[in-house]
């Protein structure tokens, strides 16, 4: 028989008869029926609450199937109609002490559901009951059921002794409820403000010889237990490591990642580099084999991966051939490997690497061809002995002119030329070909700098600029900038070629712009240019900062946060889950004797709390930190065209600690021109006063004078 | 912990629904809606399984799952495991193909009641619980033929004569008490090869995927040894719940207690170190005209052992703006149908091989004394492998 007829719209009156009738039923056929198309018509969203009376009557039908559907019936509609409950609560009594063990259970379990005072009351003393029940199936329920109470009324839960008779069921002889308490009481822990659960080693080692027997979703709750066991020798962490790598081979992927997080974990309180090496050893075949399944755990999976790499480079630097991109693989899911490949990339693979690039840059999905060019250009600035092919493969790829590939190569050949400055200049040539076809900012704005800083180099630099200088005010504010800095140098270098440009851009920038950093900027150079020469190039053209991919590694603080939250919802966005999950525990790494000293920690305290707490007032670290950067050699052109893009940036500023352009540029005019630290203090706290403060500073005075001055220079 | 579910049908309606916690509207569908024909609209290329896994709205992670047509929806607010929402979205279609014989939005609403129920004793409170269909059969019978003449017979199934569920018994996988007049136990050694092919005919990344699909009807409680003649050759092997992980470290051999059916014992893979070993080769050579191209592709065959390749389909997916398409082979027949890129994706079978050569030995059993018929197949196919032109 079909349940599909049970679908269309029943009529209440009908149903209601239909349960009703006084026909004669033998078993229960047709009220099982009638009950089916209530839930039906239930689940569909039409309003069945009105049968409440009739549908409780049939509670107490000793049919298992038809208790199911009542109480179905009660969890739906019991929220919204607690009366309905109180009718219940009677039979509820009996079901509890029913001796049928399913009977039992299915009472308990749903009487968690139902969140209505009166019920819960009728709850307490029957769960306490059933927690010590001789049935395990009863007892693994009641387990759970404390989790649920635990939500609607914390407060109850931790004064009635639930907490102690969990406790207690962690010894069960039956490994499942031993995995359901051990659930339980992590849950309620990572909610509870009182309580904080806590493992000591000879709790644990019972646990884990009930992992060995317990179902493949116990072993992930009792493994995910094991992340608060504090090893206080480093011979405790070895052997609790030992004794879950078996669950490494797992065929259930959640198993094996939360066993991964554990492994992972339990390595920070090992001590010796042998033990630690040979868990490494252990983690790579498991990770790859995650890869094997449905691309949803392989994205999960990779994501991972990712994190777990920077902490430990050992594992998976021989494997990179799983990570090659597949045509039919999802976008995400090439994308995240594409990630991966760059990080294992090395002397030994960089051949192959490069060559998969290059594939994947003729592909045609236009987010990951991006990608894959960018990687290229990222190979080159982070294996040197690769650059000379990478920049080759780069010039191929121009020439197919395609659009979008001509212009993410450009972005990256900057920061080749940045990296190796006169050695590949020899491709300029190739590059301005292309300058019509520049319709992104970046692109724009990279080429730019190319011609700027090559002004004395490219014979018609002057024409090039003058052309982008075309279209000057409809700009964005990224090309606008990298057209100031780079017509100033221009003028520096070659000051015949640039003297028609330079006043017309800073007038621009003064006077017709409303951006307050393009202003600030235009009005530094010109004071720069009209007050010293020999300052303005010093500053103008100092030497910049070193580039590497190195600053690609994520801040190690928030790594190691992240390390703890392996296989999960943080680990894939890869942000501290107290960022955007509201009321989480944040995890940290809690000191032992044990604990090795974590090499980003050399100077500080290893109270974790410290980081976390920095993390969470980011606004407040980004401030201490952007005084920090302060240099000496401030690099005028850096903050316009970016000079740091998305991967490549300078090895100054980690990443999440890196100021947005608009700052940046603020920064470095701040400096330049002004140098005062309070005044630079008091912009960065209140904005508006800033602009009408520049205007009077910096604003008028040189906007009078600085055309005569500045022509005064050029004689 | 798991939410909430939606199960969702081919045109985005919601079909299940399912709250273990607080009752999310069903906006967050239409949300989410919304989020797959934007992805989709991205791009020509973009598919349904483009999108992304996990879709972040303002108020819910939206972890999701697509099989057969349908989407597993699971929105959450707490931080979880998003790997156990995928293993267990996976199990409900899993379970329902052991239940109903097949998934569709049709077959669900046939047996709603059924999956309903099955849903309550796969979860509570957000815990994935029985995901077994051993055990879960014990507690929400299959609506088999047996069944469906009792209800209508009218025979009792009522409480008082119903057992205890044994899943609660040590192993949680096998139910007690199960029957068979013929005792047999089938195992089936299936190797996919995932390789990608460059265009001179090297393979730029190679590697076997093994799994043993078993097919256990033995009474009783069996206690089973499976050994190999060779099993140094598999590399890294993942396994069933049931097999006991220290025989194989020490001994390398399969020791287990079976469930009862179909299951897979174990998954391996084996990596494949050159060329040689790959059964097929397929050598592709394009030549682009202004106005067309020429495709010359030669398959040929290499070691197999002299057992026949099957079932050899070869996919050339061309650029949407091609108008027209001949296409002629030498064996078999082609089909012409327009898509996009230059890769060739390749598909074969050979029944009898196991491209490891992996091999049973013996498979010796314990705790019973019946003689079981014991049966193995090995079979190699193409899994993921491309030829790249």
């Amino acid at each position: 028989m079909s349940d599909a007829k049970f679908f269309q719209r029943g009529k209440i009156q009908e149903l209601r008869l239909e349960l009703n009738s006084d026909k004669k039923d033998r078993n229960y056929t047709r009220k099982k029926q009638t009950l089916k198309k209530i839930v039906a018509n239930m689940t569909m969203g039409n309003d069945m609450s009105s049968l409440h009376p009739d549908v409780i009557a049939c509670m107490s039908i000793p049919v298992l199937e038809v208790k199911k559907m009542v109480y179905l019936f009660l969890i739906n509609y019991a929220k919204a109609k607690p009366e309905m409950a109180y009718e219940a609560i009677q039979t509820f009594r009996r079901d509890v002490e029913d001796p049928n063990p399913l009977i039992r259970a299915l009472a308990i379990r749903t009487m968690g559901y139902i969140h209505v005072d009166k019920v819960t009351a009728c709850l307490i003393q029957p769960l306490r009951h059933c927690m010590r029940d001789q049935d395990p199936y009863v007892r693994k329920t009641a387990a759970v059921c404390v989790a649920k109470l635990f939500m609607q009324d914390r407060h109850l839960v931790e004064n009635a002794g639930f907490i102690d008779l969990l406790r207690e069921m962690l010894v069960d002889s039956n490994p499942s409820v031993v995995a359901n308490a051990v659930a339980a009481l992590t849950e309620i822990s990572e909610r509870s403000d009182h309580i904080q659960l806590q493992l000591n080693m000879s709790i644990a080692s019972k646990l884990v010889t009930a992992l060995n027997e317990c179902s493949e979703w116990g072993q992930t709750y009792i493994l995910e237990s094991l992340m608060f066991v504090v090893p206080q020798e480093p011979g405790d962490a070895e052997m609790l490591a030992e004794r879950i790598a078996p669950r490494l081979q797992h065929a259930n992927s959640a198993v094996v990642l939360t066993a991964v997080k554990v492994i992972v974990y339990l390595m920070n309180y090992m001590s010796r580099e042998e033990d630690i090496h040979s868990m490494c050893k252990k983690l790579s075949p498991p990770l790859v084999t995650l890869l094997s399944n449905g691309p949803e755990v392989q994205y999960v999976g990779l994501r991972n991966i990712l994190l777990v790499i920077q902490k430990h480079p050992e594992i998976l630097k021989n494997d990179i051939k799983i990570f090659f991109c597949k045509y039919n693989d999802p976008i995400y899911v090439k994308m995240a490997k594409l990630e991966i490949m760059f990080r294992l990339a090395s002397e030994h693979n960089v051949e192959q690497v490069l060559s998969e690039l290059k594939e994947y840059a003729t592909e045609v999905d236009v987010d990951f061809v991006r990608k894959a060019v960018r990687s290229i250009g990222r190979l080159a600035v982070k294996i040197e002995s690769t650059a000379q092919r990478c920049v080759e493969a780069l010039l191929e790829l121009i020439q197919t002119k395609v659009n979008y590939v001509v212009q993410e190569s450009i972005v990256v050949i900057k920061d080749i030329f940045r990296k190796y400055p006169n050695q590949y200049e020899s491709i300029i040539g190739v590059l301005c070909e292309n300058l019509d076809n520049l319709d992104e900012p970046e692109a724009k704005a990279a080429m730019i700098w190319i011609i700027g800083q090559y002004a004395d180099r490219i014979e018609n630099s002057d024409e090039l600029l003058d052309d982008f200088l075309y279209t000057f005010l409809e700009e964005t504010v990224e090309v606008q900038l990298a057209l100031l800095t780079a017509t100033v140098k221009l003028f520096i270098k070659r000051p015949t070629a640039g003297q028609d440009l330079v006043p017309k851009v800073l007038k621009w920038a003064t006077e017709e712009v409303d951006n307050p950093d393009l202003r600030d900027r235009g009005y530094i150079y010109w004071r720069l240019l009209s007050t010293d020469v020999a300052a303005a190039k010093a500053v103008v053209l100092s030497e910049k900062p070193h580039i590497s991919t190195e600053t690609d590694n994520m801040d190690p603080v928030l790594l190691e946060e992240l390390l703890l939250h392996i296989s999960s919802l943080s680990a894939i966005y890869h942000k501290a889950p107290t960022t955007f999950i509201p009321h989480c525990k944040p995890r940290f790494l809690i000191p032992s004797p044990a604990l090795r000293r974590q090499n980003y920690n050399a100077g500080r305290s290893l109270q974790h709390q410290d980081s976390y707490s920095s993390l969470q007032n980011s606004a407040q670290f980004q401030q201490s930190q952007s005084n920090n950067m302060r240099s000496p050699r401030s690099d005028g052109d850096d903050g316009g065209n970016g000079g740091l893009d998305e991967f490549v940036s300078s090895p100054k500023q980690p990443q999440h600690q890196r100021l947005s352009y608009h700052e940046q540029s603020f920064e470095q005019v701040a400096e330049a021109s002004i140098g005062n630290q309070e005044y630079y203090e008091q912009k960065i706290n209140a904005e508006n006063p800033y602009r009408t403060d520049t205007g009077a500073v910096g604003g008028s005075q040189p906007s009078k004078g600085g055309g005569v001055d500045l022509m005064s220079f050029d004689l | 912990m798991i939410e909430s579910l939606f199960v969702l049908s081919p045109t985005g309606k919601v079909i299940i629904e399912k709250h273990w916690h607080e009752l999310i509207p069903r906006r967050v569908v239409d949300f989410f809606n919304d989020q797959v024909s934007k992805a989709m609209a991205e791009g020509e290329d973009v598919t349904r399984e483009d999108v992304l896994p996990i879709i972040a709205s303002p108020k819910y992670q939206l972890i999701n799952v697509y099989r057969d047509g349908l989407t597993y929806l699971s929105p959450v607010t707490k931080e979880v495991d998003p790997m156990m929402v995928f293993e267990f979205l996976h199990r409900i279609p899993d379970i329902m193909q052991e239940y109903f014989g097949q998934v569709s939005e049709t077959v669900i609403k046939e047996n709603f009641v059924t999956v309903y129920q099955l849903l309550e004793e796969m979860m509570d409170d957000g815990f994935p619980l029985t995901t077994e269909p051993n055990s879960l059969k014990e507690i929400v019978p299959a609506p088999n033929i047996l069944n469906k003449v009792i209800t209508t017979m009218g025979a009792t199934t009522s409480v008082s004569t119903r057992k205890m569920p044994h899943g609660m018994s040590n192993l949680p996988w096998r139910k007690a008490g199960v029957k068979y007049n013929s005792n047999e136990i089938f195992f089936d050694i299936v190797e996919e090869i995932d390789a990608i092919v460059d265009s001179t005919g090297k393979a730029v990344s190679c590697e076997a995927h093994g799994t043993i699909q078993t097919n256990s009807r033995l009474s009783g409680m069996p206690d089973l040894t499976l050994s190999f003649v060779n099993p140094r050759l598999v590399d890294d092997c993942s396994f069933h719940q049931s097999v006991r992980f220290n025989k194989w470290e020490s001994d390398k051999v399969l020791s287990f207690v079976p469930p009862d059916g179909h299951f897979r014992l174990m998954s391996y893979r084996v990596n494949l170190p050159s060329q040689q070993n790959l059964p097929i080769q397929v050598k592709p050579s394009i030549n682009v005209g202004a106005n067309g191209a020429k495709f010359d592709i030669t398959v040929s065959l290499r070691n197999t052992d002299g057992k026949p390749v099957e079932n050899v389909v070869l996919t050339l997916p061309l650029h949407k703006s091609t108008t027209t398409l001949t296409a002629q082979c030498n064996v078999g027949h082609s089909e012409a149908a327009a898509n996009a890129g230059y890769n060739i994706g390749v598909e074969f079978l050979i029944n009898s091989h196991s491209l490891s050569g992996l091999k049973v030995d013996v498979l010796k059993l314990f705790n019973e004394s019946y003689k079981p018929y014991k049966g193995v197949r090995t079979m190699t196919k193409a899994g993921r492998y491309q030829v790249r032109a």
